[in-house]
């Protein structure tokens, strides 16, 4: 390469970076769309971020482009989000944990960060209810076998999560707490290795949602004692839940779509709508049909109230595990 | 063996048919792409092609997302040799012994020897996965926290053997990369360590940012400290392939690589970062002539390149036999065969005999196309060298910046980049090898936690290491090195070590 060329050729590049076409920006949206995953790839919010935005597009009319903005357990994507221009081109996906950050941030003295003030629930799109598993090699075949066992030696068995205050944290801590039970935590580095530390004995008991954990259910290696949901699921239709086996606990690992505070409300219905035609649309619940869930979509008013139930849920969980010395 | 033929057949069935071929071959592509840009790495790349492989059939996709991710273990080895910037984290030790053989005019030969060996390798593990998948993955689920504790322990002692410089010198750089490692939340408890509310730092320091501004950015810093009247050789053409000698001296680190990588890959959570140190260690520890390395030793070149090849197939072992994710990357490909409707899991084989057997074929077709697609390239890429350093070089530091970012779309991590490239310049200038700081901060967080989940298990107690098998052996082959390096000190044996140090004395 000559001097001459690399000057010419920087000329270009920087020339096709100015002339960027500027379209009129009256009606919305007039550019691409961006969801922040703040997961990292393949985590539960990709894996519905990615068939949503495919069937989103030709709704919208604009390409959506899916940022991973994974740290913190979340917490960095949603953090940026929160400060991101409310003018719904920057929306978040995010889960179940979204709610208990401020909680855990007030517990350490830390600043808080964001709280869910900061963001205006759009829609939900999945809510798929935790199950609580044992792997092959315990002899429990009922949730009473298992509570009887764990109540003769506290603290004898061991539980893996995703990470502390994490989405499979949560759930097992409000259980342990309604069934007076005692055992020992391993948090681990995700919900994969949550799952590896189970199927090699390591843990005993998981608590996961029943996507994560169909194909071991399937296969034998792991077996469900109870279900998290109102109802019983459809994947485990045999699997009883905890409210039938009177423990008054419900925990489901959700996945909505949520825009910065102050994006205006003309926005929010474009939003809206398009959601709505998106969770109708066969290819979208086929994928997530694949998944071993059903779409479970709520509109926002809805969403907003079973979010706030859901996060007192999340806060409480938060609380009852409490801070750790360290 | 009857089945396993009668699989494969079934298996190359699938993988010949043209459609597949093409989609293998656009996966080798864009692999070798990603591998060979710093920042992109195989990660991000299936990431941005997962929704494009909505319209395809299973079996289709998988085999274009798995031909990236073994592909980008082809292309990472390209910038490392050329520039030494690594390419994606596996690639780091290639940086030093590759790069010293460019500078000595033999670039073409560290490029064919890197992709031949990468060839052999990912063969080698195609192989592996075919006969002894099953066992193999129940056998890996057996590495628990403690386990991984004492695989670690040994990786670290290994770490003495593995340095260009004294061991002094080598402690503590890995003693730094440890300390840099225990930045971010504490697993265990919540808590944050050395992060000044910076949500970024809660995760810890990236290994990307760390290396590509070490061995990158330090490097290019450097450069205009010293004369530089082209003294990087432009091979010419027919000096591109490697003498006889140099292949002769790379036969035995590809085998060793080969296995040792595929060994460590089917581990679930280990890196394939990890499978290249301890290659270069053990290459570095067997050789009849240690002190070449970091001067281009063709043995620094072949043994960890052809080891994160294999452990990127081994990675596989426990994805396709058990449905659990070894790392970051199979975790995508298991989303990917999810949203295809294909739940991996145990009973795949068995449920999808096509996708799995098809996959595995066509990853034997995938590594001949790597190999046909890189050596080509080798002289190409070699040309890079003749362009004048006044442009190469703010080109490079453009790629760094971009690379680094597009690894979490982090500013943070760009920042942390340019401080390593100013530490990575003052390392250099000292004569500390930067490499054994990668390493101390890859293991640093792996190492807490399993201990500190090993301990757990055992409400505390130590004895846990003691009484599981697979971490008494892994313990008792710590000691027995310790012992060994321990008793040729007593006995002022004027080892490999002793000889290397007075050369360096001497030197200086």
């Amino acid at each position: 390469m000559d001097r001459r060329s690399f000057v010419i050729g920087s000329a270009a590049s920087a020339a096709a970076l100015i002339t960027r076409p500027s379209i009129a920006q009256d009606v919305y949206p007039s550019r691409p769309v961006t969801f922040v995953n703040p997961f990292p790839p393949g985590g539960a919010v990709d894996v519905v971020a990615r068939p949503l935005a495919a069937v989103l597009e030709p709704i919208i009319k604009q390409p959506v482009v899916i940022e991973t903005k994974a740290g913190a357990a979340g917490q960095v994507g949603a953090q940026f989000a929160a400060s991101a221009k409310p003018d719904g081109y920057t929306l978040l996906m995010h889960i179940v944990s979204i709610s208990g950050f401020a909680e855990v941030d007030k517990l350490f003295g830390r600043p808080v960060k964001f709280t869910r003030d900061d963001f205006i629930p759009i829609a939900r799109f999945i809510a798929d209810p935790m199950v609580l598993v044992v792997n092959d090699q315990q002899p429990h075949k009922t949730l009473k076998e298992f509570v009887d066992d764990a109540k003769k030696r506290p603290n004898g068995m061991i539980f893996s999560s995703s990470g502390l205050y994490g989405a499979l944290h949560l759930p097992t801590a409000l259980f342990m707490k309604a069934a007076g039970i005692q055992m020992k935590h391993l948090p681990t580095a995700g919900g994969g290795p949550a799952l590896t530390a189970i199927l090699g004995n390591n843990s005993q008991v998981l608590v996961s949602s029943i996507a994560a954990s169909s194909a071991q259910m399937k296969a034998g290696k792991l077996r469900a004692l109870a279900c998290f949901g109102a109802q019983r699921a459809p994947a485990v239709p045999n699997v009883p839940t905890m409210k039938e086996l009177g423990y008054n606990v419900e925990f489901y690992l959700w996945v909505g779509m949520f825009a910065p505070k102050g994006t205006p409300v003309p926005i929010i219905t474009t939003l809206r709508d398009a959601s709505r035609k998106a969770a109708a649309d066969d290819k979208f619940k086929q994928a997530m049909k694949n998944l071993g869930q059903d779409v479970a979509y709520l509109d926002q008013a809805e969403f907003k109230a079973f979010w706030d139930a859901d996060a007192k849920r999340v806060e409480d969980a938060v609380r009852l595990i409490g801070k750790l010395e360290g | 063996m009857e089945t396993v033929f009668d699989s494969l057949v079934l298996g190359f069935s699938v993988a010949l048919r043209p459609d597949i071929l093409w989609f293998a071959f656009l996966g080798c592509l864009v692999g070798t792409l990603v591998g060979m840009l710093p920042g992109i790495g195989p990660l991000a790349g299936i990431s941005i092609l997962l929704p494009l492989t909505f319209g395809l059939d299973a079996t289709k996709a998988i085999v274009m997302l798995a031909g990236i991710y073994y592909g980008s273990q082809y292309g990472g080895s390209t910038t490392s040799i050329l520039l030494r910037i690594p390419g994606e984290a596996a690639s780091v030790m290639t940086c030093i012994d590759g790069n010293a053989m460019a500078k000595k005019g033999r670039a073409g030969a560290a490029l064919c020897i890197a992709a031949v060996g990468s060839f052999i390798a990912g063969t080698f593990g195609v192989l592996m996965l075919t006969l002894i998948a099953p066992p193999l993955a129940i056998f890996a689920l057996r590495f628990g926290p403690p386990e991984y504790t004492a695989l670690l322990t040994l990786g670290l002692i290994f770490l003495a053997y593995m340095s260009t410089t004294s061991l002094v010198r080598t402690l503590l750089m890995a003693a730094l990369g440890l300390l840099l490692g225990t930045i971010g939340i504490d697993v265990m408890t919540g808590h944050f360590r050395f992060s000044f509310n910076i949500p970024e730092l809660g995760d810890g320091i990236g290994i990307v940012p760390v290396a590509v501004g070490l061995f990158g950015l330090g490097e290019l810093l450097a450069t205009p400290s010293h004369q530089v009247v082209g003294d990087v050789k432009s091979p010419r053409l027919r000096e591109l392939l490697p003498t006889r000698e140099e292949w002769r001296q790379s036969a035995m680190p590809i085998a060793r690589g080969s296995v040792l990588g595929f060994l460590i890959g089917i581990i679930p959570g280990s890196a394939h970062i990890i499978a290249s140190f301890l290659s270069y260690a053990v290459e570095r520890r067997v050789s009849k002539h240690p002190e070449e390395f970091g001067k281009g030793a063709v043995a620094g070149v072949a043994g960890p390149e052809s080891a994160n090849n294999s452990a990127s197939t081994g990675a596989f072992v426990p994805m396709l036999a058990l449905g659990i994710p070894t790392g970051p990357v199979t975790a995508v490909l298991i989303a990917a065969l999810l949203i295809h409707g294909i739940p991996p899991g145990p009973t795949l084989v068995n449920d999808h005999p096509d996708v799995f057997w098809g996959f595995v074929a066509s990853m034997y077709v995938g590594n001949l196309m790597l190999l046909a697609l890189n050596l080509p390239l080798v002289g190409v890429f070699v040309n890079l060298l003749r362009v004048p350093y006044a442009y190469l070089y703010p080109l490079i530091i453009m790629f760094c910046l971009i690379g680094v970012y597009e690894v979490n779309h982090s500013i943070v991590d760009v920042w942390i980049m340019l401080i390593m490239g100013v530490i990575g310049y003052g390392l250099k200038k000292f004569g500390f090898d930067p490499a054994p700081l990668v390493l101390g901060l890859v293991i640093a967080p792996i190492l807490e936690m399993s201990l500190r989940q090993s301990l757990i298990m055992s409400d505390g107690h130590w004895l846990i290491f003691l009484q599981r098998p697979i971490a008494l052996t892994l313990l008792v082959i710590c000691v027995g090195l310790l012992v060994l390096s321990a008793t040729s000190f007593v006995l002022h044996r004027r080892d490999w070590r002793a000889k290397l140090a007075a050369a360096e004395t001497s030197e200086s």
